[in-house]
């Protein structure tokens, strides 16, 4: 693998993997998901519109996640998300896979104190 | 509040969205921007600021309606290529090379085996096949050959498949068949052709009919064919050049046409050049008109060749011919026309041989695919981990199959290269082993269509199983192949089908192991056959006097005795002699009958007549049961008539070897009685794996020749006496060429090429099968241990001993050896029948054989257990399990 494409791999998939866990178990709306990304992470990874919906649309588009207007009394609609079953599959995959490689990389640089 | 919408709206333009889209977007981003401002301002920021915070999400308009339009136009897809965006394909794929190469050159090891397997298969392949397709599949050079065929008689009554055609028959057949556009009749020989400058040398030459040329569909390259006036008896002397003596001679030029040649020592006008493709009889240099006389009887000994009519069958032809030969006049039922495709009667010979050995390749090949197969699959096995990672992170399954894919095609390749290069050498070295008397038109080249072909075959094989772990992996199903990778042990499909390689390679080797062995154990008894006479330290050369210079059979026979008288002079020469024909030369048939022997009316074998002087059986080493050999007194024409025979003929007319003093004579009451002098062994003329035939050796007195075989036997190296001898002959006339100078020894090995070549192929290609099998066990069986360490650690730590470990894993890889073993035993004993015609009466059961290979798998699959068990039972536990 050229050093090239795992960055471009990781940055991709670690992006994809973070939306899909985070409408695990539970819908929400791209607000609502850029601003747990921020929080959650403590300000380290921070997702803009013009970043965070082209890929919640992309996700759609593959079919991984699911969006829907929503009307609340007294508010405007918002678009919500939510996982479908292709995207549970997807996510579970990825769990491992991110795990195997957060242990891959944890032994080896973990090796440099050992 | 802010007009959001209209903000991304502005930021949208340009990308064509259909209006529902669009507005679904705008708004669902001014929703978010809207949030964004309301919580900006509900932290205390001022409407300005919290404005233009909001609006910095959007970014730059540009990056906005990028990202947007790389996901929302159809086009827009993930890219293949490894660059962002589009790219330009090469581009890609010269990335995916590089990356496949660097992936290659981290793995040597495994590289190196898939490559040299690859190479292997393919070699052994591209070589027999580029044979095999030059024998067989080649169209013969001829004008439409498929039309072309051999015309020939049989006799069953005298132990003969081909006879050749007598003057009459031939007459007959290409005057009354109604179903040959053409026909003619050739007769090869041989002639001293004579230079301006007296030099003489031996050329193979042929007598044919007119239509010779016209029925082969050629032309001549200069000059004209014959015409049927030059074909009649008493017709012009002349002569058709072949197109390479005529290169010789003449350097290709014109003007020959019009010389005048001298074939012993008669003037022949040329008149034509043969075309160079092709020539029948495949060695003659010359042609000459046959001028048969129709009306006159004649032995049986042309060849013919005839050119089917359009839409005739060859049974059609058959019948035909069958037809005319039950109209000719005498009553006939010795012998009958046979007529088959021209290429079968003169490549037939090698038909069941290259089977053979393509079925031999094509096995080896089929082992490497296998072995291939089996690597791909254990090297996919353990880069699972990897491409679980890979998708994990994101990259998609086409990538990863793509990756896989330039690999495999990269691996492919090279062993692909490599094969076709080694596969020409090979098959160069095959050639050099052919015998002089293949047809020179046949050509064998590497055929590209074929090396392309097993390159694909194999490649297939090593891309199939390339892809099978990237797809495993790559599917849904990559959860459960992470956890699998996790206990890092194989799935039980996985090692079925590996363990199926395992068993299909040692029966495929088996098979080739068990039939090499035979056919190498079937040399070794024809190499043990006694030839009846002793071959070492004889060499042997021809001289074939020319009738217009010695016409008279004294003058004949006293040239030859006084040539053997000379030779007996020569330093270190122990006996010399000199017969028409000796061993493993050829064959003169005659018909005899035996007073008070068997008759010979529904049998009449054909009987090997040879021509000998005094001391001829002597000094090729022949042994006498009975009687002696002839003296020069036997010699004179006046002389009571004799005869020495063979054991063959003295058992098969009188049931007896001790028969001297008995007579024999041509059938027919007015010949002469011949007295039986001596009774010698009977000699393998036909070859040590060849037929036994009655053979009768008489003196000059009872059959004249104008050839002879020179033999000279000595203590020495007999090659050293071939420039004396040549010395010799000058001085007695320097006009005489002599030709096919060769040793006994030499002429023993020539008779055995092919029987030596395809056993010796044959265990080549056996050897390579034990080698690939051996390297597939242990790779197979290696990798089983590799993967099963934790196991292995985890049961040593509990205290199975080094010895028990060993046990299981050997036990386990031998279970599926000896499985292989069977299944090999009992597939060698099918395929073996295909071999029966070439195992010189030797059984396919034969059991040292089978036993002796059996036994050597056996010991080879244990070898490739060992180490790995060995390496199973060093397993330092509390390592094995922290590897983990």
């Amino acid at each position: 693998m050229s050093n090239q494409s795992i960055d471009r791999d990781l940055k991709k998939g670690s992006a994809e993997l973070l939306i899909l866990s985070l409408l695990n178990g539970r819908q929400r709306h791209g607000y609502e998901i850029g601003k747990l990304i921020e929080t959650r992470s403590k300000g380290a990874l921070v997702f803009r519109v013009a970043s965070l919906y082209p890929l919640l649309y992309k996700l759609e588009d593959r079919g991984w996640i699911q969006g829907r207007w929503v009307e609340k009394p007294g508010q405007r609609r918002r678009r919500y998300y939510r996982l479908t079953a292709a995207g549970r599959k997807i996510l579970a995959e990825r769990q491992v896979g991110w795990a195997a490689f957060v242990e891959a990389i944890r032994r080896i640089t973990g090796a440099e104190y050992a | 509040m802010p007009d959001w919408a209209q903000a991304v709206r502005d930021r949208l333009a340009g990308l064509n969205l259909n209006g529902a889209r669009e507005a679904e977007i705008v708004e669902e981003l001014a929703r978010h921007l809207d949030d964004r401002y309301r919580e900006l301002l509900a932290a205390g920021l001022p409407e300005e600021q919290a404005h233009s915070l909001a609006v910095e999400e959007l970014e730059t308009r540009d990056m906005l309606a990028a990202q947007l339009r790389k996901t929302r136009l159809p086009a827009a897809r993930e890219p293949m290529g490894f660059g962002s965006g589009g790219g330009n394909i090469m581009e890609s794929i010269r990335h995916d090379l590089k990356v496949a190469l660097r992936i290659i050159r981290a793995k040597p090891g495994f590289s190196l085996a898939v490559v040299f397997m690859l190479a292997l298969g393919i070699a052994g392949n591209a070589a027999i096949f580029s044979i095999f397709n030059g024998l067989f599949l080649r169209p013969l050079p001829f004008a439409q050959p498929e039309r072309l065929v051999d015309l020939d008689e049989t006799a069953p009554k005298w132990n003969l498949k081909y006879v050749g055609v007598s003057n009459p028959d031939a007459y007959a057949w290409f005057k009354g068949n109604a179903t040959f556009d053409g026909m003619a009749f050739f007769h090869g020989g041989g002639a001293n052709l004579s230079n301006s400058s007296g030099v003489a040398r031996r050329i193979k030459t042929a007598t044919v009919t007119y239509r010779l040329l016209d029925v082969l569909g050629l032309k001549p390259a200069a000059g004209r064919g014959f015409l049927p006036e030059e074909d009649r008896p008493g017709g012009a002397k002349v002569a058709m050049l072949g197109y390479d003596l005529w290169q010789r001679l003449y350097y290709g030029d014109r003007r020959a046409i019009g010389q005048v040649l001298k074939l012993s020592e008669e003037a022949y006008t040329v008149v034509g050049i043969l075309p160079r493709e092709a020539i029948l009889p495949p060695d003659a240099e010359v042609w000459t008109p046959l001028a048969a006389d129709p009306n006159k009887a004649s032995p049986f000994y042309l060849s013919g060749v005839g050119r089917l009519k359009h839409g005739v069958t060859l049974d059609q032809a058959k019948a035909d011919l069958a037809r005319i030969h039950r109209e000719q006049a005498q009553a006939k039922d010795d012998t009958y026309p046979v007529m088959q495709p021209l290429r079968d009667r003169y490549l037939g010979d090698f038909r069941t041989v290259v089977n053979i050995l393509l079925g031999a390749v094509g096995l080896v090949l089929l082992i490497a695919c296998v072995n291939v197969a089996g690597l791909m699959l254990v090297h996919g096995e353990s880069r699972a981990r990897e491409i679980s990672i890979r998708t994990a992170i994101g990259a998609s399954r086409a990538r990863i199959v793509r990756q896989l894919l330039t690999e495999s095609l990269a691996l492919a390749f090279i062993g692909g290269l490599l094969g076709v290069a080694a596969g020409k050498v090979c098959l160069h070295a095959l050639v050099s082993l052919m015998p002089d008397d293949t047809p020179h038109w046949i050509r064998f080249d590497l055929d590209a269509r074929f090396a392309l072909f097993a390159i694909a075959l194999t490649g297939a094989a090593a891309v199939l199983c390339g892809l099978l772990p990237a797809v495993q992996a790559a599917s849904a199903d990559t959860r459960g192949a992470l956890q699998e990778v996790a206990r890092s042990t194989l799935t039980r499909g996985k090692r079925g089908v590996l363990s199926v390689f395992v068993i299909g390679e040692i029966a495929l080797a088996v098979i080739l192991l068990i039939s090499s062995g035979l056919l190498v154990q079937a040399f070794r008894k024809v190499l043990h056959v006694d030839p009846g006479f002793r071959p070492d330290n004889v060499i042997t050369w021809s001289l074939r006097l020319p009738v217009a210079k010695y016409a008279k059979p004294e003058q004949q026979l006293a040239f030859f005795e006084s040539l053997v008288d000379r030779l007996k002079s020569v330093p270190a020469v122990s006996s010399v002699s000199a017969a028409s024909i000796v061993p493993l030369d050829g064959h003169m048939g005659y018909f005899f009958e035996a007073e008070n022997g068997l008759p010979t009316k529904d049998q009449r074998p054909v009987v090997l007549q040879i021509t000998a002087l005094p001391g001829y059986l002597e000094a090729m080493g022949m042994t006498f049961l009975a009687g002696h050999d002839f003296t020069r007194h036997d010699e004179a024409a006046d002389a009571p008539q004799v005869a020495v025979i063979n054991e063959a003929f003295a058992r098969f007319f009188w049931g007896s070897t001790d028969v001297a003093g008995r007579r024999i004579r041509y059938p027919g009451g007015n010949n002469k009685w011949m007295t039986v002098v001596g009774v010698i062994r009977t000699t393998m003329h036909y070859g040590l794996d060849g037929e036994i035939r009655p053979s009768v050796i008489v003196p000059f007195s009872v059959s004249t020749v104008n050839g002879m075989t020179i033999a000279m036997r000595t203590a020495i190296d007999p090659h050293s006496l071939a420039s004396p001898a040549r010395e010799i002959v000058r001085q007695l006339d320097p006009d005489l060429p002599m030709f096919d100078i060769r040793t006994m020894s030499e002429r023993l090995e020539r008779s055995l090429w092919v029987r030596r070549a395809y056993s010796w192929l044959f265990a080549a290609f056996a050897a390579v099968a034990i080698l690939l099998a051996a390297a597939g066990i242990y790779g197979v069986i290696s990798f089983a241990v590799s993967q099963r360490t934790r196991e292995i650690g985890i049961r040593i730590a509990l205290g199975a001993r080094p010895a028990q470990v060993m046990r299981t894993v050997i036990g386990s890889g031998m279970l599926l050896v000896l499985i292989g073993l069977a299944a090999g035993l009992a597939a060698s004993q099918l395929s073996a029948r295909f071999l029966e015609s070439m195992l010189f009466g030797l059984s396919t059961r034969d059991a040292v054989t089978c036993i002796s290979v059996l036994s050597g798998v056996a010991l080879v699959g244990l070898a490739a257990n060992f180490i790995p068990a060995r390496r199973a039972a060093a397993v330092d536990p509390m390592h094995a399990l922290r590897a983990e």
